[in-house]
């Protein structure tokens, strides 16, 4: 009985500390990030549009040149608790002014804060951990021309055990891979190879499509089977819809109906673009149309999720 | 006189509570998707036009105007309380904030009345002027579908 007992506490006491290694933040090897050199701002820009950076971090319903100030305070309600989007201008205080181009790749690719951190997955840098170093970097050279706006938008507000910030750790251990979630185009005998790449980037990376339009498991990992097949919205009422190329209201979009979508607003039966979408799409309007054409090739060119994902 | 008058202004009361009643009718959904179909299809004839798939005619212009004119002035008097469950994509913040929603028709109705006026006796004269005058139009869209509209 009482080696069983000294048992358990051995036993306990290797998970509690692998527990603890494996929750670790990581980082990215500091001469990646050392040599590529100064950023494009006129690039930087376009990343910023594709990434949806205001989305979440510009005032809720901002618009026009309101969109560049960075200040957060947006409310994402989900079932984990509500997560509050961060101050992200270049105040160096309250704001990101003082961090450095690998302060922010770190923050993007690996979810890990400058002081050494996780950062919650509502920041999409699953999704982003498939970007590019380079377009990271213009986009870092971009940002650094923004407004400074002051103000701490305020924590987090998470239950046990979502509030413990070390537990990330071991989300990004199982959920965190920067390999593309599609190998190939499905029927794709007929998909320039090169656009498509551009859509898949587009899309699975700083677009972070699939972070609303993929449905999540208990772990609120995404369940890369049903990718990009629909979902119950995180945050609010409705469904967020399936956009694989399955019969139905969406399967009989063509990949130019998808662009001009993006870029006007309207769908092909002319009902408007609603919800969440809208700053997604005026984010994407924004993009020059051989990037709306490449997310319609990408988009038409996915396996099918027949199944109505829970 | 008095009394008539007040009997009269009772009258026009009733009058107008019973006219509200016709109105609120027994399928305040179908009524309002059958306003928002026809506001759909002006859309896609605006649509057409611009892609250049079908040929612009200013009557026609005018009629998509039209369309949307009477929907703006409509639209909103079909949502009343009760008439927020069943099979219908408006959201719930129409009844929990009905000003914000009033808000968004008025825009409406103000964007349909401006492109009236530009659109004249026969209708805008080309594809630019239609633009011109539905652009507006248009944008109240999504304007009003982002907080007032949910998908299932």
């Amino acid at each position: 009985m009482k080696k069983l007992f000294l048992l358990v506490i051995v036993l306990g006491g290797a998970a509690a500390l692998a527990g603890w290694f494996l929750s670790a933040p990581t980082r990215l090897d500091a001469n990646t990030v050392a040599n590529l050199g100064p950023g494009d701002p006129v690039n930087g820009e376009l990343v910023f549009w594709a990434s949806g950076c205001s989305s979440c971090h510009a005032a809720p319903e901002a618009k026009g040149d309101d969109k560049l100030k960075l200040g957060g305070g947006l409310r994402l309600e989900t079932p984990f608790g509500v997560f509050v989007a961060p101050n992200v201008s270049q105040d160096p205080n309250d704001g990101i002014g003082n961090w450095s181009v690998a302060d922010l790749a770190n923050a993007m690719t690996h979810g890990t804060s400058p002081d050494g951190r996780n950062y919650y997955p509502a920041f999409p840098y699953a999704s982003y951990a498939r970007m590019d170093l380079a377009d990271i970097n213009d986009l870092f050279s971009f940002m650094k021309t923004l407004p400074a706006v002051g103000g701490d938008a305020g924590p987090n507000e998470l239950a046990f055990p979502f509030n413990i910030r070390r537990g990330v750790g071991l989300w990004k251990r199982m959920f965190l891979d920067p390999a593309p979630v599609v190998a190939a185009p499905v029927g794709g005998e007929d998909v320039d190879p090169a656009i498509w790449e551009r859509g898949r980037y587009l899309v699975e990376g700083p677009g972070h499509c699939g972070e609303c339009h993929t449905p999540r498991d208990f772990a609120g990992g995404l369940i890369l089977a049903d990718w990009l097949g629909g979902a119950p919205a995180a945050t609010g009422e409705g469904r967020v819809p399936n956009i694989t190329p399955v019969a139905g209201a969406f399967g009989s979009w063509s990949a130019s109906d998808i662009a001009y979508y993006l870029e006007s607003g309207f769908t092909p039966d002319y009902d408007s673009v609603g919800g969440e979408m809208v700053p997604v799409q005026e984010n994407m309007a924004r993009l020059p149309g051989s990037d709306r054409e490449a997310i319609g090739i990408y988009l038409r060119a996915l396996p099918a999720v027949s199944r109505d994902a829970q | 006189m008095r009394t008539i008058s007040k009997c009269f202004s009772i009258f026009s009361i009733a009058i107008a509570i019973s006219l509200g009643a016709a109105q609120a009718d027994d399928d305040p959904i179908g009524d309002r998707q059958a306003i928002m179909s026809s506001v759909g299809a002006a859309a896609g004839l605006g649509g057409g036009w611009m892609k250049g798939d079908i040929a612009y005619s200013p009557a026609a212009g005018k009629a998509a105007i039209a369309a949307m004119r009477a929907a703006s002035l409509t639209f909103g008097d079909y949502f009343p309380d009760g008439s927020n469950t069943g099979d219908t994509e408006a959201a719930p913040a129409i009844w929990d904030n009905r000003a914000g929603f009033d808000t968004e028709i008025a825009k409406f109705a103000a964007a349909t009345g401006t492109a009236m006026e530009a659109s004249g006796r026969a209708g805008p004269a080309d594809l630019d002027a239609f633009k011109a005058a539905m652009g507006p139009v248009f944008g109240t869209c999504k304007s009003c579908h982002e907080g007032f509209r949910v998908k299932n």
